[in-house]
């Protein structure tokens, strides 16, 4: 070897190289289980969680009111004792097991089997003799409104979402078909019954979108003059109002009486890239990643392509649109929210925390409009409830804001309609938004909407 | 002028504060007292300290910190060991005693200055040989051919044809000045790699190559060459991919192990879960779950640790490995004589290597292949060959230190 010198800067070189690699190796441990920890912890297939099923006493599940919706008996889990309550909660609890959708008994098992305890707890329980006992936790969710949305829904397919707009609180989420923890695994599950529609459901949205869609128009400055005779073509593909011709239009009066040639015309003008822009500023297109983990929601879709027939069709909730129920509240969250989404919260309290240290904080997920065009459409869809497609949502007295939506699917050779109304009450001490769906049932104005009215009933009265 | 040395108390006391917690928490673990594991604890104390004390006062320019980061290293891994089987624990110790004695001895040859050039040849073939046995005699662990039974004991050669690959290298690579007389290294290096991979022992064949490309780096400069080398081992990691389906495979589940959980992820996913489990801080020696953790004892030691002490406690336990690198590198470039100086930073390298394949690949940084972690593993060949790697480092700097005491001596000065 000649050259000593440039074999010792080699040398540092390498170095160098070995200081960063392990750099990486650090940065990447600590990113990885920060912020993947708690997911991956949750899975229900973690051998930990099956066999704190088997030695501890799990901590028992409240809901906002303080009902006691879970709790353990010895190492045997129990649920509320009436039927309606089990029912309508149990695709947000979920199962020990994780047969069901993934819910609070697994999600929350950290908490709920005590495993998140630092060393100062283990002592204190050694001492106490409560080794082997759970952390009792509280949810967002209020059981008595859930089950008053579960009798009412009558036994019809669909899901409805209610939450707390200003902090992102679920306070019921009702999917049927549904199912009884106390049966599951002894009984064979009612088909899709095991699947819950909030997060895991896609549906077209139909006229929901067009809250996007006139969003996107207000922020471009567009408000077409238009006369609708009730059908028009846009590059080869129909377009249709079933309500007949609604004549002329503005975007106002179009949002309101939810004309479709109207709002196709519209997302022409809008142009199909700029409309999937504000559909990606509402969150479609994207991975949801929450803080904590505390949900799992399916990603909504929104596509266009070059043809201006499937803009059209897009802008109007069609096409090859989908969105998820509890997106869909989050969606009318964030107009009644002056223009924030929040992120979505199913825990409320973990009686001791550990070092989890679990306090609850309400997250923003992310701005989608300015104060100022949220203002706008609110008033929008507050003349939807008032002299729109949406007056069956109304009750008389409370300051109410929505969009009804009727999106058609095919079904073995049949077009049907989905039933949709999003909403919310106007009020800052009643901060409520709701996302009701009917699978197949028709017109949102006719099905989705008169429930979305009952259930701001009760939220106005309790 | 009298230098001093920075005192070493503080680390030593740290460290018998960590050896006592950890053996006290698991002579408390079980509900009866477990004496064995309190006796261990004190007897690893007393190991470490004398060990330490007795290399200091026969060697007075050890690098102490080396030794001490060593020290802190093992103790970790024989208390996890001892967490998940005390037999494995006590057997890896004795093997640690008699490793102590290899480690003196190598570090009284290299002190030397024994030349090895004449005997390069006879290593090259030791080599093929010891990589050449397992095909013949070796019995087939985790997938890969890489053992063989002798008696009551159950060895690796690749563990051992890791070192004399680091001399061969460093013989060839102070020797050799034109390219063409490369060629019989460059050949010999392709082979290790070859016949690794063909053992389905990946994890050693990836640490033959990498190592090679580093110490070529280092020693020729070369920086184009190097850069075909990385793009050869590249393509030869692609045609393996190709290839062999234990190859594909093991790509596939580091892409998403989760969906194969209960199948060929079923590893990957434990190790993740177990991290997950610990969090930050851990859930505490003992308290683990690691029985559902394939390979616990010793390519997954890591994710044990991440379990019970914390991803903290896993980041210190890196930075620790980071610290015995930057030694390592300062006694290379400290050496006077090149054969020497790439010597040390080839074991240096080799470790620090090492080291990262098989962390990275239980946090699922990069594809996993199994290597041992150096020092905590369990492993009687994979501890015997880091202390002769330890030994070699220590030679040198002993060395080092006696040519700067000289150096000083005839300024007036001393080292203390």
């Amino acid at each position: 070897m000649r050259d000593v010198d440039k074999f010792k800067r080699n040398m540092r070189i390498s170095l160098g190289i070995f200081v960063t690699l392990f750099s990486v190796l650090i940065i990447y441990l600590g990113y990885s289980v920060v912020v993947y920890g708690n997911q991956w912890y949750a899975t229900p297939y973690n051998p930990r969680i099956q066999q704190a099923y088997k030695n501890i006493s799990g901590g028992t599940v409240y809901d906002a009111k303080g009902i006691r919706l879970a709790w353990s008996d010895g190492t045997t889990r129990r649920y509320h004792e009436e039927v309606d309550k089990r029912r309508a909660l149990s695709h947000i609890m979920g199962d020990p097991a994780g047969i069901a959708a993934k819910g609070v008994e697994t999600r929350f098992a950290k908490y709920l089997y005590g495993m998140d305890k630092d060393l100062v707890e283990r002592i204190e329980d050694l001492l106490a003799g409560k080794e082997s006992q759970g952390n009792d936790i509280t949810l967002t969710v209020d059981a008595e409104l859930s089950e008053y949305i579960y009798d009412n829904m009558d036994a019809k397919t669909g899901c409805i979402v209610v939450l707390n707009y200003k902090t992102g609180e679920i306070l019921a989420n009702v999917s049927i078909p549904t199912f009884d923890p106390t049966t599951l695994g002894k009984e064979e599950p009612v088909d899709t019954s095991l699947v819950d529609r909030a997060t895991m459901g896609r549906y077209p949205p139909g006229s929901v979108m067009k809250i996007i869609t006139a969003s996107a128009a207000m922020e471009e400055g567009i408000d077409l003059s238009y006369e609708c005779t009730g059908e028009c073509i846009i590059e080869g593909q129909k377009v249709t109002c079933s309500g007949g011709a609604h004549g002329a239009l503005t975007l106002e009066s179009a949002f309101i009486k939810s004309c479709n040639t109207y709002f196709a015309n519209l997302s022409v003008k809008i142009g199909g890239s700029r409309l999937k822009k504000q559909a990606e500023k509402f969150g479609f297109n994207q991975q949801f990643k929450f803080a904590g983990d505390e949900i799992e929601l399916y990603p909504s879709n929104f596509e266009v392509t070059g043809n201006e027939g499937d803009v059209a069709w897009a802008g109007v909730g069609q096409y090859n649109d989908l969105v998820t129920p509890l997106h869909a509240a989050m969606i009318a969250g964030s107009i009644a929210n002056d223009g924030v989404m929040m992120e979505p919260k199913l825990l409320r309290d973990v009686a001791r925390g550990g070092y989890a240290g679990f306090s609850f904080t309400p997250a923003q997920y992310k701005r989608v409009l300015s104060a100022e065009m949220a203002g706008r459409l609110k008033e929008y869809m507050r003349e939807v409830v008032q002299s729109g497609t949406g007056t069956s949502a109304g009750v008389s007295g409370v300051p109410i804001c929505g969009k009804t939506g009727t999106a058609e699917f095919m079904e073995d050779g049949q077009v049907k309609n989905h039933s949709w109304f999003v909403g919310f009450i106007d009020d800052n001490s009643k901060p409520y938004a709701v996302a009701v769906i009917f699978e197949g049932a028709g017109f949102g104005s006719r099905y989705a909407a008169p429930m979305a009215g009952k259930i701001f009933g009760y939220l106005a009265n309790h | 002028m009298t230098i001093k040395r920075r005192s070493t108390a503080a680390l030593l006391f740290l460290q018998v504060l960590f050896i006592l917690s950890a053996f006290g928490l698991l002579t408390f673990k079980g509900g009866v007292l477990d004496w064995q594991a309190a006796a261990s604890g004190l007897i690893l104390c007393l190991f470490n300290l004398f060990q330490y004390n007795i290399l200091k006062s026969c060697f007075k320019h050890l690098d102490r910190f080396c030794l001490i980061v060593a020290q802190f290293l093992w103790s970790l891994g024989l208390a996890v060991i001892y967490r998940i089987s005390p037999a494995l624990a006590i057997k890896q110790f004795l093997i640690l005693m008699a490793s102590t004695l290899v480690m003196v001895c190598v570090m009284l040859i290299i002190r030397k200055s024994v030349d090895f050039g004449r005997l390069n040849w006879l290593f090259m073939v030791l080599t093929f040989l010891l990589l050449a046995s397992t095909l013949v005699l070796g019995r087939s662990i985790g997938g890969a051919k890489n053992w063989i039974k002798l008696g009551f004991f159950t060895l690796q050669p690749s563990e051992f044809a890791k070192i004399l690959y680091i001399m061969v290298s460093a013989y060839f690579l102070t020797t050799r000045e034109k390219l063409v007389s490369f060629i019989p290294y460059l050949i010999y290096t392709a082979a290790c790699v070859m016949l690794l991979v063909v053992e389905k022992d990946l994890g050693a064949g990836l640490l033959i190559a990498l190592t090679f490309l580093v110490m070529f780096f280092a020693a020729t400069g070369r920086t184009l060459l190097t850069l075909l080398g990385v793009g050869v081992l590249g393509g030869g990691a692609y045609a393996s991919y190709k290839l062999f389906s234990h190859v594909q495979t093991r790509v596939q589940v580091w892409q998403d192990p989760w969906a194969t959980y209960n199948g060929q992820g079923y590893q990957i996913v434990q190790g993740l879960l177990a991290l997950a489990s610990g969090g930050l801080f851990g859930v505490g020696l003992g308290r683990g779950m690691p029985e559902v953790i394939p390979v616990r004892e010793s390519d997954y030691i890591f994710t044990v640790i991440g379990e019970e002490f914390g991803i903290i406690f896993g980041i210190i336990t890196i930075l620790f490995y980071l610290v015995f690198i930057v030694r390592g590198i300062l006694i290379a470039l400290n050496a006077r004589s090149t054969y020497d100086a790439l010597l040390v930073f080839g074991c240096t390298a080799m470790l620090t290597l090492q080291s990262f394949i098989i962390i990275g690949g239980v946090i699922k940084l990069i594809p996993l292949t199994g290597v041992t972690l150096p020092y905590i593993s369990y492993g009687g060949s994979s501890i015997l060959s880091s202390m002769i790697q330890l030994g070699i480092i220590q030679g040198v700097a002993i060395k080092n230190g006696q040519k700067d005491e000289e150096q000083l001596a005839e300024m007036g000065g001393e080292i203390a």
